[in-house]
């Protein structure tokens, strides 16, 4: 092994230093150490011209990943779900395009050649299957890690859930159950940054990817001004009896508050590893990629706002706020 | 030019502040509280950031002739007598401040002064100066300040989980022109802009950098920061934040254990891969406990990762170079 990553330390892409072209990138494309045939497949490749419209009508543009072959681009990149204990591949092809990047399955832990960080392996150029085994139920997030400051501010996630043996509706092995399930996936956009080259920065240039000053406020990659309110994607509607799981996940790079419009949520876990003992809250406070799981019993009717308040690093004032609601009838 | 006679924080610099403590903090506890005596030289100088800039810099360093950001760390045990001796070389006025512990006041230019305190509050602190605040403890006047329990080798806190190592990590944002004014004795006025990122006084290195893999200014290979470990090598990292913005601490290839924020013991220890570090001198104590990387297929006992931060403008330096930002390297052995 020690051998292989001193291959890639000698064969950085250092470019010139100067202000055009991909510097301090890795790109290879091996075979898969120790290969097996898996339990579960997923297939991505990239769109890198992609767009939201957002709700005062204009248009910011979004990379992203896609499933197999096809062409159009969702925004986030599609769902990985498999179960605990299952051997998944990752086959992520990236096949003469003019950019690199990589998949990280943020939260997953395997080996070096696996865990999709440019400098410690390589950056895929070609198809490359990243393999790993599900070991922990619980929420995660899968991104790029090239030019990773830019790329997932330009919208390269995805969420990724491992179910516990039980399926689909158990948040962990002998964990709490739920009927309703959310995935929230926080973001703010800075439209500066949008218009950027993949490789942007990477060999010096000042391209003020040190300071991120955010206009747009999403969940789950709809606006929060006014459409998360209603989109189905991420409002929810619910009865009565019924328990909601509401997967959070801080997919930005800002603090964040959110705030559960006057519900209590039971906290049983985060980061994909259950609580000694649930705690109950009516709001968090998180930074970028944390993930947190949300279990609402509600036992009154009614329209409950939720707001995720988009907090300055430093001061902690509210740069934004995005809105969604969980309908109870 | 008065910048030829300042001082320039280079590899003899902090192989010096490395000596004795084998990189990481070395540790025996003792049954009897002792008296610990040190001397800190408040200094001046530049630093060189990964594209070049030179930004200027003060600190608490261990010799009139050394720039030492953050100042070298400090490691004693529950009811110590700490003595520090605190000779200020420069022309503007400081101090030695440890929340909740001992604050010397102002001590003018030229001056010299100790300071005794007891070492009372058991767990991980930053000692910093706390006159022209936030200035000068932005500027590089700060350092990691650790409290062991009694008699205690292997804990963060009295029946705290147990570690076998132990690291400080002081992280910080540069401003420089904020620096630039603090150096002219003028107060920052614009809108706080960090362009650079550090722990322990360095930022990262990458493959095909000629930096790439030097202890002195890579804080991938850094040994007060680069945690290296075989299986079972549990080590505690106090992460110290002398900064002004909160941060995203991420943990790759592992969950660490997270036991303390703010010195405050959390009432259940969580496993977490991310965690929120609280600004202005907020802390977060965590133990990264080199289990195998739970999710590898086939398994794996070997490898290398990052610890980075997830509020990924700190990735950078001077507004672009992603890699060069605050981050290390977790190795496997
Ligand atoms: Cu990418
Ligand atoms: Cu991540």
């Amino acid at each position: 092994m020690f051998q292989y990553l001193e291959k890639y330390r000698k064969e950085g892409r250092k470019g010139s230093g100067g202000s055009s072209g991909a510097c301090y990138v890795y790109p290879d494309a091996p075979a898969t150490p120790g290969i097996v045939t898996p339990d579960v497949t997923f297939e991505r490749s990239v769109y890198m011209n992609g767009s939201v419209t957002m709700d005062d009508g204009n248009s910011v543009r979004v990379w992203g990943f896609t499933e197999g072959g096809m062409m159009a681009g969702q925004f986030p990149s599609p769902a990985m779900r498999v179960t605990e204990g299952q051997i998944v591949h990752t086959v992520f092809s990236n096949n003469g395009m003019m950019w690199l990047h990589t998949i990280h399955h943020h939260g997953i832990e395997p080996s070096t050649e696996n865990d999709g960080v440019g400098h410690y392996s390589f950056d895929v150029d070609g198809t490359y299957t990243y393999q790993w085994k599900a070991a922990h139920a619980g929420t995660y997030f899968y991104h790029c890690h090239t030019n990773t400051v830019l790329h997932a501010e330009m919208g390269m996630y995805g969420a990724l859930i491992i179910d516990p043996p039980e399926g689909p509706g158990t948040l962990y092995a002998g964990g709490p159950s739920y009927d309703v399930e959310a995935v929230w996936a926080c973001d703010e956009f800075d439209s500066s940054w949008h218009s950027l080259d993949w490789d942007a920065g990477t060999c010096g240039a000042d391209v003020g990817l040190n300071d991120l000053n955010p206009d747009y406020f999403l969940i789950t990659g709809v606006d929060g001004a006014q459409s998360a309110l209603t989109d189905p994607r991420v409002a929810v509607s619910m009865n009565r009896g019924q328990r909601l799981l509401v997967r959070y996940i801080n997919a930005g790079y800002l603090p964040q508050r959110i705030t559960f419009g006057g519900l209590s949520a039971e906290v049983h876990g985060s980061d994909g590893r259950p609580f000694p003992r649930p705690v109950a809250v009516t709001s968090l406070t998180t930074h970028s990629a944390e993930r947190y799981d949300c279990i609402f019993a509600p036992s009154r009717a009614g329209t409950y706002e939720v707001t995720v308040e988009y907090l300055d690093w430093v001061d902690g004032s509210v740069l934004g706020v995005a809105r969604t609601r969980i309908e109870v009838a | 030019m008065k910048r030829r006679t300042f001082l320039r924080a280079g590899a003899a610099g902090v192989a010096g502040a490395m000596a004795g403590a084998g990189g990481l903090l070395a540790w025996s506890p003792r049954a009897h509280a002792a008296t610990v005596t040190r001397t800190l030289y408040i200094t001046e100088g530049f630093t060189t950031q990964p594209d070049g800039v030179d930004v200027y810099a003060r600190s608490f360093a261990d010799a009139d002739n050394r720039l030492q950001v953050p100042g070298a760390p400090f490691i004693v045990q529950e009811g110590d007598t700490v003595s520090v001796t605190i000779v200020n070389t420069l022309g503007t006025t400081h101090s030695f401040v440890i929340p909740g512990m001992v604050d010397s006041g102002p001590i003018a230019g030229g001056e010299t002064r100790t300071v005794s305190f007891t070492a009372d509050r058991v767990g991980s602190h930053l000692y910093h100066d706390g006159e022209n605040a936030p200035y000068n403890r932005l500027v590089g006047l700060h350092g990691g300040f650790a409290v062991m329990p009694s008699g205690s080798g292997d804990e963060l806190y009295a029946g705290s989980p147990t570690f076998r190592k132990q690291y400080t990590w002081v992280m910080t944002e540069i401003d420089p022109a904020w620096h630039e004014r603090v150096r002219n004795g003028r107060t920052p006025n614009t809108a706080y802009t960090p362009r650079y990122f550090t722990i322990n006084g360095r930022s990262m290195r990458v493959p095909g950098h000629p930096d790439y893999g030097n202890p002195d200014i890579d804080a991938g290979y850094a040994p007060d920061t680069r945690l290296s470990g075989a299986i079972g090598d549990r080590s505690l990292v106090r992460i110290l934040n002398a900064g002004m913005a909160m941060h995203s601490v991420h943990f790759h290839a592992n969950h660490v254990e997270w036991l303390a924020r703010n010195g405050q013991p959390r009432a259940d220890v969580w496993r977490k891969d991310t965690l929120m570090l609280p600004n202005d001198m907020g802390s977060l104590d965590v133990i990264y406990p080199f289990e195998p990387p739970p999710d590898a297929w086939p398994p794996v006992t070997t490898g290398y990762y990052p610890m980075h931060l997830h509020d990924e403008m700190t990735q950078t330096a001077g507004g672009g170079f992603y890699q060069f930002g605050l981050a290390t390297t977790i190795a496997f052995k």
